[in-house]
């Protein structure tokens, strides 16, 4: 029994399906890493294959499959994934939200969890479909802000990775800022 | 060999010979030659290309070389088909290893699967063997030591400093044994390989193709233009060579064909 | 010696040929003429019908040209029979496809899923390989428009036009003749009807002769094939100058 204990704090609950798309996950531990791996070898075993990398459309498209059959049987993993990919093809990124019911939508922004509650109002304010990489890190800063600010438990601060053409990369964020100033 | 495809194909005759395999290894002669050479921290791949005929769509023909992982690349000489089937089944392997494992497939290892397959087809009941033979090349998780290993119809494998398979791959072996010198550079290596193709490939760089791997980095296929600067290179060599001829003795060429006929190669 | 290799299943002669390989492509090499060719803004097939009788109906259904997909169509030489099983393992995977990704199927992964199978059985016993080559012709966004032709072993590759069937030697040297880079789908179509004629027994073609079918693009950029009608031939026919005649009167 854990209980309420912190047992580590710089978990990396994202896995990288192939060089241009990227997975993230939350619910219960073990499941998440397993059926994360499971989707990222099979991800990666189709690149081999094929010589040719799935879009990120196919691919959340291809763990919605999976995660439904997986509820309907004896024991579904219960994981809910956010899929964020750019096209190796058209170059245009996309962003997928999936949860344990293995309900699928293509949106522009994305929580979930406890963070949900205090993001998506920030997201729904700030977010435009314009929006550029550091101007989606500043709006990512308010968001963590908030969390520090608001949620009730203790907030570790996020990883944060970018994903674009070229590639996959982590981002420098917020690394030692733990508490937040009044504005 | 009794009638019913419920038995082996592949079974002893009297004399201790399993035809099948052999048969095989007849297939596997008449493939494109494939060449591999290992350097000092370099393993490079080469294989002989049938010349495209004209109407051919060229990014579209399964090349003959592949990967089996980012880190493993195999070539292959025999029915391209079959080679097919065996490719996947290895890339399948490679995955699965890294799922349950959480690391990269050793070459030696991903070989080791391989040279399994071709044997099983070997001994299982109403199939007949691979009619190839591989070259699988690459290097370790976290090392700088180039692998090189060969797989045979059979399921025998074997590790090599250079080899070579395929039509006239005697040829080329023996071309190879002369002329292999002990941590070669990149350079070198790719020289290698591609002196030793041009044995039995005359049409030059066209009908060329060649891998390069090295420690850590995604396999480099080398560009047709530098494979012609290669070429060119080796021929004004080659015919310097030829001009102070009277000391210096040329590898022969003209008796390629007859030399892989002596059918059995133990080696 | 031959009767020791090529009577069974599948296995390997002293020289290391697979007969029943063999014989299935000479099998193929008595079939209608079918042939493709890649233009830049799409693919023309075409197919020799064999007419047997004149009792047979003529319109009810394509026998050499078959849709595997929303992106894909086949032309077929060899055994009919043969192809119907394996087209329909097409269909089954595309849709697979479809299903699992929400996305058409890669055009070189549908052939070669198709290939897979024809090589499984020129090599597990018992079985006889399949007596049929495929010309495909499809559109994916990662490469276009291709073209490919696969045969009993299972070895495919990607062609700019190709053919297969009888005279399929008299029909390629003519492509190779022909065929210029760049062509559009008009002049492939073209080239089609000229290399069918000369390759045909018939001097004049009509349009229950042969088959045709091509894949494009619309100008918003969509993606469509289409099995030509009875009279769309005739008129391509007659546009080229090798119709029959409608007043000749023996058909």
């Amino acid at each position: 029994m854990r209980g309420p204990t912190i047992l580590k704090a710089t978990d990396d609950k994202t896995r990288q399906l192939n060089d241009h798309t990227l997975l993230a996950f939350s619910g219960e531990p073990g499941d998440t890493v397993q059926f994360a791996e499971y989707i990222q070898a099979n991800s990666q075993l189709y690149s081999m294959r094929n010589e040719s990398e799935l879009s990120p459309s196919a691919l959340a498209h291809f763990v919605r499959g999976e995660l439904a059959s997986s509820l309907r049987s004896r024991n579904p993993y219960s994981v809910n994934l956010l899929l964020g990919g750019v096209d190796p093809i058209t170059n245009k990124p996309s962003l997928y939200w999936l949860d344990y019911l293995a309900s699928l939508a293509k949106v522009p922004y994305a929580a979930h969890g406890y963070a949900q509650y205090y993001c998506l109002s920030l997201l729904d304010k700030h977010h435009n479909p314009n929006i550029s990489l550091e101007e989606g890190l500043r709006l990512l800063k308010l968001c963590s802000d908030e969390l520090k600010r608001r949620l009730p438990i203790d907030f570790k601060g996020l990883a944060v990775k970018a994903v674009t053409k070229d590639g996959i990369k982590a981002m420098p964020f917020d690394e030692d800022d733990k508490v937040v100033r009044d504005t | 060999m009794a009638s019913g495809y419920d038995r082996a194909l592949s079974v002893f005759s009297p004399d201790g010979h399993v035809f099948q395999v052999e048969y095989a290894g007849e297939a596997v002669k008449r493939g494109t030659c494939a060449v591999g050479v290992k350097g000092k921290d370099v393993v490079v791949l080469g294989c002989e290309k049938r010349s495209a005929m004209k109407l051919q769509d060229t990014r579209i023909t399964p090349s003959k070389i592949g990967l089996i992982d980012k880190h493993v690349c195999l070539a292959f000489a025999g029915l391209n088909a079959d080679a097919r089937i065996l490719v996947d089944k290895a890339r399948l392997e490679a995955q699965s290893h890294r799922l349950n494992l959480e690391d990269p497939v050793t070459i030696e290892y991903i070989t080791k699967y391989v040279a399994g397959v071709q044997q099983r087809y070997t001994q299982s009941g109403g199939v007949r063997p691979f009619g190839i033979s591989t070259l699988i090349v690459g290097f370790d998780k976290g090392s700088t030591t180039p692998r090189l290993y060969q797989t045979e119809p059979s399921g025998i494998y074997s590790a090599w400093k250079a080899n070579a398979i395929g039509r006239s791959s005697k040829t080329v072996r023996e071309f190879l044994e002369r002329n292999y010198k002990e941590d070669m550079d990149r350079e070198a290596t790719i020289r290698l390989a591609i002196k030793s193709l041009l044995e039995v490939v005359q049409t030059g760089a066209k009908n060329i193709e060649i891998a390069i791997m090295a420690p850590g980095k995604p396999v480099e296929m080398l560009p047709v233009e530098d494979i012609e600067s290669y070429v060119k290179n080796i021929e004004q060599e080659k015919q310097e060579e030829a001009a102070k001829k009277k000391t210096g003795r040329t590898p022969g060429t003209g008796t390629a064909a007859i030399l892989t006929r002596s059918a059995q190669e133990e080696s | 010696m031959s009767r020791r290799y090529d009577s069974r299943t599948t296995i390997f002669s002293p020289d290391g040929r697979l007969y029943q390989v063999e014989y299935a492509l000479e099998a193929i090499s008595h079939a209608g003429t079918a042939i493709g060719i890649l233009a830049k803004d799409g693919i023309v097939l075409a197919a020799e019908r064999k007419v047997t009788s004149k009792l047979l109906e003529q319109d009810t259904s394509a026998e050499k040209l078959y849709i595997l997909n929303d992106n894909m169509i086949c032309a077929v030489a060899g055994m009919t029979a043969d192809a119907n099983i394996l087209i329909n393992y097409a269909r089954q995977a595309a849709q697979r496809y479809l299903l699992t990704y929400n996305e058409d199927i890669p055009c070189e992964q549908l052939v070669r899923r198709l290939c897979d199978l024809k090589q499984g059985y020129t090599q597990h016993g018992g079985l006889r390989p399949f007596g049929v080559s495929f010309i495909y012709a499809g559109w994916d966004p990662q490469r276009q428009f291709q073209l490919y032709l696969s045969n009993p072993s299972g070895n495919y590759g990607g062609w700019k036009a190709t053919s297969s069937g009888a005279n399929h030697a008299s029909a390629q040297s003519l492509l190779k003749q022909d065929y210029k880079e760049d062509c559009t789908l008009d002049e492939a179509c073209a080239m089609a009807v000229k290399v069918l004629s000369k390759t045909m027994d018939s001097t004049k073609l009509s349009s229950d002769k042969i088959e045709f079918a091509t894949v494009g693009q619309t100008k918003d950029g969509k993606i469509y094939h289409k099995l030509w009608t009875a009279d769309e031939i005739t008129a391509l026919l007659k546009k080229h100058d090798l119709a029959k005649e409608d007043t000749s009167e023996e058909k």
